[in-house]
């Protein structure tokens, strides 16, 4: 029975597809590796062998720790998953949204060879606005949508040292659009990033890439880096529909959507240990950018450029008492799309925190933020945002309190963040989340939390007018006055389990009740259902589950990956319409697995293999797909390292998203680095 | 091309598989606790105890682990048959202070900043060579303790702590470790 319907269930068809070759072969390997596992702990010095070594040796053994990082209150009792800067590097992703790929409870699609539709928990698309990104404690998003432009999201990837990904409101502690989740982005302090780097890469999606780094030191405190990096990423392709009817379209023929991108950025960053007790951070960063658009590729050039600076100090508090923190950054965008649309924001934002523990049992966490957003648009009289320019204040206040009533096994948390924007005026979002330590190696959780997405300008202030049906400014499209936060109640989950040194394994679930989501109102029939307004319409629940898994199954062997399942259902409000009848604003897949596994070969050689599967997506239609990357290093002592990537080599184009028309189409990419280090 | 890249992709697993079962060339890493097991150990051959610490030449040298063991088997496997100055090593753990008595070595491992200042009071002149992990231990008179610098784990020794239990420790070892200042004069 049970085979009758394995053999005749079509997940069976999938699994013996050839795509799914690799995975048997990658799991066969792992159960050929089992009777290895014993020989392989020799690599490993023994005991004995340690104690033979001189004091001097001894102190020049690289160890290795299980968790080298303490971990944070808020990492064991929600839904984290961290992927490491080695994960990145041995993966051979080429840039920061391509790392995100990485992370298994991320929804992620590159939609062109500059956009990239990135979400977690759902409501995906290429405006995504219900994540908060953080690239070294500084908000990236755009008030223009509430989104990321990722185009513009670019750190050296030698320089990062993790990227943790929180599925799942981060209200309370991060405040606004932190609605399904908030990715952190952490760059190495510059003391671990010393001496001179130089990398350069080429490749058929990658016609040039270098970047050069040197760290020093001022003094026995003070440690810096500077760095240039600079790219020129490949077009991306559509299908010729030139000279031929629709329909009769031949499938292989492929030509360039010309719209190459290009980046170059440079920074600093110095750290300084000015007591044991505080630390500072300075880092400052520039870039400049630009790409073609159009799939013509001669008009509609995007140009881009930003600024930003950033400095913080941390300080611990004497005998474990607490700690502080405050931060001040500015930032600077500046987009022209060339058609006379032009954005231009400057972002200034003071945060601090306190941090205090009172006895052994109770902490309190406490702090104040402000910032302003000065956003200027330059757009043509009748399309674009009116008006034009608009100064955005964000002012919040926030307290946590923690109590532990059993020690070191129950915890129990409290809090909320206050917050006061420019349009909606006074927001609450408050969590209380409990936690069970059942052992040292198991935690058990729960947590509810409301958060909030506060309206972008493109709902308040975006309209698209024309001079018909007797008004000289018709709104044909148009934001309203009205439009209110969206909210979100969570309800989560979770089980982490460090079933052994070799292995961790962590299992969340979430069930999610939106409200105000934005919807497209149509106008009456007389008007040819215009204007369309931009309206709080669409309400909707979602669930999923997200489970992890780390592996460092052998000396020479390490797996990491995981499976998320979602599922929404967005409905319009009673009294309301939504001219996409709810379907729009997200795009996510029901199921995806990712499996990295990365090899240490003997002869300095090293292996990775990444592969994604990413379920069908609806609105609109695409099929499921395989991503396969494999990445071959050699390494010459701590001086060179050659390495060779595949990207997507399943398929020779293949689409992950759809934004828009044409369809584009991402080529199997194949790319040589060569690395320096000189200490 | 497709089915080529594929026979290229299963081609380079076989050649991994055959290669990462025949030979192992490592870089020689360790663990953490190994490295920190080690140095316990030599701590114990490069410090010298006044006579009046054993009860005899023969006797015992306790290595002690106060709170959570870091080391499990590993410490065991170390000190196994050695001995320092004629005194051979025996490891002891204890669960809390009280149970500390003719203890030499002791490794504190108690992350509660207060608890270990109060622990490590109650250890004053009682000629134990106090080691932490903890980066308040020096401040609060603990003798020698560990970090990592670049994924190396280097040691810290506090002079006037060590002085001040009579303790001896080697210049080959105060030559290797970065020197504690207390500020307060």
């Amino acid at each position: 029975m049970l085979l009758n319907y394995l053999t005749q269930h079509p997940f069976k068809r999938f699994l013996f597809q050839p795509h799914f070759l690799w995975l048997w072969s990658v799991l066969f390997l792992i159960v050929c590796s089992g009777p290895v596992i014993a020989q392989t702990q020799d690599s490993v010095l023994s005991p004995v062998a340690l104690k033979k070594l001189s004091l001097e040796d001894l102190m020049n053994i690289e160890v290795t720790s299980v968790s080298k990082r303490p971990e944070k209150l808020n990492e064991v009792s929600s839904a984290i998953q961290v992927i490491t800067g080695e994960d990145i590097k041995r993966s051979g992703v080429k840039t920061l949204p391509e790392a995100l790929k990485l992370v298994a409870n991320i929804q992620i699609g590159q939609v062109n060879s500059t956009q990239w539709a990135i979400s977690s928990r759902g409501f995906n698309n290429v405006l995504a606005n219900k994540l908060l990104v953080l690239v070294d404690g500084r908000t990236v998003y755009t008030p223009m949508y509430a989104g990321v432009f990722w185009d513009v999201q670019n750190v050296m990837l030698e320089d990062v040292d993790r990227i943790e990904v929180i599925s799942g409101p981060g209200g309370t502690l991060w405040g606004a659009n932190a609605v399904n989740g908030v990715i952190n982005i952490i760059t190495k302090n510059s003391a671990d990033t010393q001496g001179l780097f130089v990398e350069a890469a080429y490749g058929n999606t990658m016609p040039g890439m270098g970047s050069l780094r040197y760290g020093g030191k001022i003094n026995d405190k003070i440690s810096y880096r500077a760095y240039a990096t600079g790219f020129h990423m490949g077009s991306t392709f559509t299908m010729d529909t030139t000279g031929s009817s629709i329909g009769n379209v031949d499938s292989n023929k492929y030509v360039s959507a010309k719209d190459e991108w290009g980046l170059g950025q440079g920074g600093v960053r110095f750290d300084w240990d000015a007591s044991e007790k505080d630390k500072v951070m300075f880092q400052a960063n520039g870039y400049y950018g630009d790409m073609h658009l159009n799939p013509k590729g001669d008009t509609a050039v995007l140009n881009v450029s930003g600024e930003n600076a950033l400095v913080r100090w941390n300080r611990s508090f004497l005998e474990g008492k607490g700690d502080f923190q405050l931060q001040v950054y500015f930032d600077h965008t500046w987009r022209d799309y060339g058609n006379d649309f032009t954005e231009d924001v400057k972002t200034y934002d003071v945060d601090w925190q306190n941090r205090y523990q009172m006895g052994s049992r109770h902490t309190l966490t406490y702090g104040l933020g402000y910032r302003l957003m000065d956003h200027r648009m330059q757009s043509t009289p009748n399309f674009g945002f009116f008006p034009l320019n608009k100064t955005l204040n964000l002012y919040n206040a926030f307290a946590q309190y923690e109590i532990m009533p059993v020690k070191d096994k129950l915890r129990f948390t409290v809090g909320s963040k206050i917050e006061h924007n420019t349009y909606t005026g006074f927001q609450y979002q408050p969590n209380v989340r409990l936690t069970w330590m059942i052992t040292k190696q198991q935690t058990v959780w729960a947590a509810a939390s409301r958060a909030v997405r506060n309206p972008a300008r493109i709902d308040r202030d975006f309209g698209i007018y024309a001079n018909i049906f007797g008004n000289p400014r018709f709104p044909l499209f148009a934001g309203t006055d009205t439009f209110r936060s969206e909210t979100v109640m969570a309800y989560e989950a979770g089980w982490r389990f460090n079933v052994s040194k070799k292995l961790s394994v962590s299992v969340s679930g979430f069930y999610n009740v939106y409200d105000h989501l934005r919807s497209v109102q149509p106008g009456p029939a007389a008007t040819f259902g215009f204007p369309l307004l931009i309206e709080n319409g669409v309400k909707g629940e979602s669930y999923g589950t997200e489970v992890a898994f780390n592996s460092q199954l052998t000396e020479w062997l390490s797996l990491r990956g995981g499976y998320t399942f979602f599922w929404k259902h967005l409905w319009v409000k009673q009294g309301h319409q939504d001219a996409n009848n709810a379907t729009v604003e997200s795009n996510d897949p029901g199921h995806q697995a990712l499996l990295q596994a990365t090899f240490d070969l003997p002869f300095h050689f090293q292996f990775c293999t990444v592969a994604r599967y990413v379920d069908s997506l609806t609105t609109p239609q695409l099929k499921p797909y395989c991503g396969l990357d494999a990445r071959l290093a050699w390494k010459f002592k701590k001086i060179l390292e050659l390495s060779v990537t595949g990207q997507s080599l399943l398929y020779d184009h293949n689409t992950e998203f759809i934004a828009d028309s044409p369809i584009r189409r991402m080529q199997r990419g194949v790319y040589g680095k060569i690395i320096f280090y000189l200490n | 091309m497709k089915r080529f890249i594929k026979k290229i992709y299963f081609i380079c697993l076989a050649f991994i598989l055959i290669y990462g079962t025949a030979v192992k060339a490592q870089p020689p890493t360790a663990m953490e606790k190994q490295v920190k097991a080690v140095f316990l150990f030599n701590f114990t051959q490069f410090t010298e105890w006044p006579a009046n610490a054993f009860s005899s030449p023969e006797a015992p040298l306790v290595i002690g682990i106060l709170g959570d063991d870091p080391f499990g088997k590993y410490i065991d496997e170390v000190i196994a048959g050695e001995k320092a100055n004629n005194h051979p090593l025996v490891v002891k753990r204890y669960s809390s202070e009280e149970d500390i008595k003719n203890c030499h070595v002791l490794f504190i491992n108690i992350s509660e900043s207060n608890k270990q200042k109060q622990v490590l009071s109650g250890l004053k002149n009682e000629g134990i060579l106090t080691i932490s992990d903890q980066s308040t231990f020096l401040k609060q008179g603990g003798m020698i303790r560990f970090f990592t610098k670049d994924n190396k784990i280097q040691f810290q020794i506090n002079p006037d702590a060590v002085k001040s239990d009579n303790l001896i420790i080697s210049s080959k070892l105060l030559r290797l470790a970065s020197i504690y200042k207390s500020d307060k004069k």
